[in-house]
């Protein structure tokens, strides 16, 4: 318990044996117990963080929704905006319903658990004490650690993800020397450069673009071509998950999808743009739930075209729609973002650190969050970012097997390692030494090892 | 972390083209001035020329308008209330009065950002002011002893470190502002300490709980109060330079941290951390000496003419404690800005009806479209928006 503070060496209590481990992202929240002897590897729960209300006016909490069917017109309320826990009344309703009522899933007791809450690089003050307060003087854990998202990466085999040769049974060190991660979430995208599990926070760099602006982009973009899915968030945000793709020839994919001039359409477009083109069957509430993406069919399209109704399926037919979306996290001044694409964000936190440090960063990316499951995203990055880095130096990126879960299965890591005790905070800390003083230690983080 | 396999590796070292192209373009336009890559910097500045145009205004509108939209939560927010508990009747805890504030603040992000933004900017104009605004608590002051302990620092560290000597592009403009939040902190901190001693007292007599109500409804400033970044600043800044110069060797500062931290103290300031300083250096001076493996031998690694340029030199010790202990950004300090550097990347236009290439432009709006079919349906919605 190196670094402990004078209260626990003066007979305080011991840190919990268990601890509940949250990543409270702006679409879901990450969610598990770890205890000190657990070797299993685990999955956290994932937990939809929303009040949701369909249209028959039911009211889901969270979890909730997973008994919802019809997600047609379904509203949302998230207390977490812009990456951060910003209402606090919802927030607490979900958390008291997932984690503290007697029948909630997760059960746990907060006087003897340790929470370890994930948060998003560069919060604000205010809602960094906002959460403390809570966690301390509302659920009263007994222990508490709170800190960047990226950082608990470090805690993984990242050697193991890269599937650099060595020899078996090679132990595996935490924190990993040398990362350079990239968070792309719902609510935007970060990359942190790590070193020794210390993000280098003077380095973070932000782009805000995030899985929510894709799902807004692509809505705005069928309903202006196809038809109005302004609310039916649920179904595009399905749509996005399932039938879009970064595109590693931009220009090339955007030709193929071209219509041509003048009523004429190309033939590469009838036949489906070289197989960009693909059928989005649409829920229709009564059988059909989810949406399916299908091979693009000319004649059912072409008949649909002249109102020949040939089933009762609603069907549209994606195109550019399939790539151009995400396509804004490396192009994000395509809809007018005044914000360099996440090649260049790589460059600009580069530069803020010494050249030694690059080729160590360069070879290791890792990129997490919802949008590194999209088609593409990892060649597309390692592509541009060859353009732009020195000719010496490796560019490595790899995406863990779970990228949502990434660093939730980190923070458990870190939960079980000595970098937990040293940085947790217990009650009576709090208490005796305020608000003000945990927040200097959550940012002071690690420090240097002796 | 077994089962944390790869699905994607990529790690060739193939030169595609990289993802963007140039598009000819109708009509005077940015991009086209952006055909001639050794022009960036003007095309740049040609944008911006233009816009004064009521053409181009329309289109900034647009765009500002568009980007409001794409930014709010998903198509409304909707104002979805609690519903009622589940099994009913479980007794309801007694929050504190900070977490009642707390629970019932309405507060968007925007507001919250609004908030600290406008507590920097007081603090760069009249740091007296802000102070006073972030000392304003409604119960007693905070301990006295605390402001002789934590005034002289800030301000004077903050200006000295200006010009950021590693960093690159908006390097000392952050550092400027850090400089400008360290103003705050001073203040800050007592206001803080005051509330946490506060709710600390709540606690143990319930009698003080009135009062509390009664002032925290006239301070609803109330995350004014809210704790800084850790009053660091100063030593983040320009890293690399202010590590080498003022912690060569761990000197001064463990031993006053030794001090504050020793048992001397800790009845006279229970609401005071020791300088944050102490973190860093609680359990050893410095950073040892760097064991792992050092950046891979290269061949020209002695050639004087590649030294510098081919093998960039692995940082030191000093460095490295620097970059690792120096303290976070601000919220829109983080933000990637659009610096120069990023003028290479030619802004590209697409069609507003099908998303290909925008190569006509409408002349009332200046909105881009492919050919003469988009621009026509364009023209049917552009006539509905604008007349005529
Ligand atoms: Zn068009
Ligand atoms: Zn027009």
């Amino acid at each position: 318990m190196a670094g402990g503070a004078k209260s626990r060496s003066s007979g305080g209590p011991a840190p919990p044996s268990k601890t509940l481990v949250l990543d409270n992202g702006g679409s879901t929240i990450k969610a598990g117990f770890v205890a000190a002897g657990d070797n299993a590897d685990k999955k956290p729960r994932v937990i939809p963080n929303c009040l949701a209300r369909d249209r028959h006016k039911k009211t889901y909490v969270a979890s909730e929704l997973d008994k919802c069917k019809d997600f047609s017109e379904i509203d949302f309320r998230r207390p977490v905006e812009k990456g951060f826990i910003v209402n606090w009344e919802a927030q607490k309703e979900i958390w008291d319903r997932e984690f503290f009522y007697d029948k909630a899933l997760q059960k746990c007791d907060p006087a003897s658990t340790r929470l370890v809450l994930a948060e998003q690089p560069n919060s604000l003050p205010a809602l960094q004490s906002h959460c403390d307060q809570i966690v301390f003087e509302e659920f009263g854990f007994a222990s508490y650690y709170r800190g960047v998202g990226p950082a608990f990466n470090a805690y993984h085999d990242i050697q193991g993800i890269f599937r650099t040769p060595r020899a078996p049974n090679t132990p595996v060190n935490f924190p990993a020397e040398i990362i350079l991660l990239i968070d792309s979430g719902f609510s935007h995208t970060t990359v942190t450069p790590i070193l020794q599990g210390r993000p280098l926070h003077q380095a973070i760099r932000r782009l805000d673009v995030g899985g929510k602006l894709l799902t807004n982009y692509l809505t705005r973009l069928i309903s202006v071509r196809h038809f109005d899915m302004r609310s039916e968030p649920y179904i595009v945000n399905e749509m996005k998950e399932t039938a879009c793709y970064v595109s590693l020839d931009f220009k090339g994919d955007l030709e193929k999808t071209w219509k041509g001039t003048r009523g004429e359409r190309r033939q590469d477009y009838l036949t489906g743009s070289a197989g960009i083109a693909k059928d989005y069957v649409l829920p229709d509430s009564h059988t059909r739930f989810h949406g399916v993406v299908r091979d693009y069919e000319p004649s059912v399209s072409a008949r649909a075209r002249k109102g020949v109704v040939v089933s009762t399926e609603d069907i549209l037919t994606l195109r550019n729609e399939r790539f151009v979306v995400p396509e804004l996290l490396f192009h994000p001044s395509d809809i007018g973002i005044r914000q360099p694409g996440l090649a260049a964000l790589v460059m600009q936190s580069l530069s803020v650190l010494p050249e030694g440090l690059w080729p160590g960063l360069l070879a290791n990316i890792v990129v997490v969050g919802g949008n590194a499951l999209f088609d593409g995203f990892v060649q597309r990055l390692q592509t541009e970012l060859l353009e732009l880095v020195p000719d010496a130096c490796t560019v490595r990126v790899a995406r863990p097997e779970d990228p949502i879960v990434s660093t939730w299965l980190g923070a458990t890591n870190f939960a079980k390692h000595v970098h937990a005790d040293r940085l947790a905070v217990t009650k009576q800390e709090y208490e005796e030494n305020g608000a003000g003083w945990v927040a200097r230690k959550f940012a002071a983080g690690l420090g240097v090892d002796t | 972390m077994n089962n944390f396999g790869v699905i994607e590796v990529a790690s060739t070292k193939t030169k595609n083209a990289p993802g963007w192209a140039y598009v000819p373009d109708i009509g005077p336009s940015p991009a086209a001035a952006a055909l001639q890559p050794t022009n960036r910097k003007r095309a740049v500045r040609n944008q911006t020329a233009l816009s004064l145009s009521d053409v181009s205004a329309r289109q900034d509108t647009k765009v500002r308008k568009d980007l409001e939209a794409l930014d709010r939560d998903i198509h409304r927010d909707a104002n979805i209330p609690i519903p009622p508990k589940p099994g009913a009747g479980r007794a309801q805890n007694k929050h504190t009065p900070n977490v009642r504030k707390i629970l019932q603040s309405q507060k968007t992000f925007a507001n919250h950002l609004d908030d600290y933004q406008a507590l920097l900017t007081l603090a760069e104009t009249n740091p007296a002011a802000a102070a006073a605004l972030a000392n304003a608590a409604p119960t007693k002051p905070a301990v006295p002893s605390t402001s002789a302990r934590n005034s002289p620092a800030p301000t004077a560290s903050g200006g000295g470190g200006g010009g950021s000597s590693g960093g690159g592009g908006g390097g000392s403009k952050r550092s400027a502002a850090l400089a400008k939040r360290a103003a705050l902190v001073t203040a800050k901190e007592q206001k803080e300490a005051a509330a946490a001693k506060k709710a600390a007292k709540v606690k143990s007599e319930p009698v003080f709980e009135a009062e509390h109500n009664t002032t925290s409804g006239n301070n609803d400033g109330g995350d004014v109060e809210m704790t800084d970044a850790p009053p660091t600043s100063g030593p983040g800044e320009g890293a690399a330079e202010v590590a080498s110069k003022t912690t060569p060797s761990g000197s001064a500062t463990p031993t006053a941290a030794a001090v504050s931290s020793g048992s001397s103290e800790p009845q006279l300031q229970p609401v005071l951390p020791p300088p944050p300083e102490t973190w860093y250096q609680a359990d050893g001076s410095m950073l040892p000496a760097y064991k792992r493996k050092p950046p891979v031998a290269h061949p020209g690694d002695n050639d004087p003419l590649l030294v510098s340029s081919r093998v960039p030199r692995f940082p030191t010790d000093d460095e490295l404690c620097a970059l690792m202990t120096a303290p976070p950004l601000s919220y829109l300090e983080a933000r990637a800005g659009w610096g120069d550097e990023e003028g290479r990347y030619p802004v590209r236009t697409f069609c507003e009806v099908c998303g290909y290439w925008g190569r006509v432009r409408c002349l009332k709006c200046g909105a881009r479209a492919c050919a003469l079919d988009c621009l026509q349906t364009h023209k049917e919605e552009c006539f509905t928006r604008y007349g005529l």
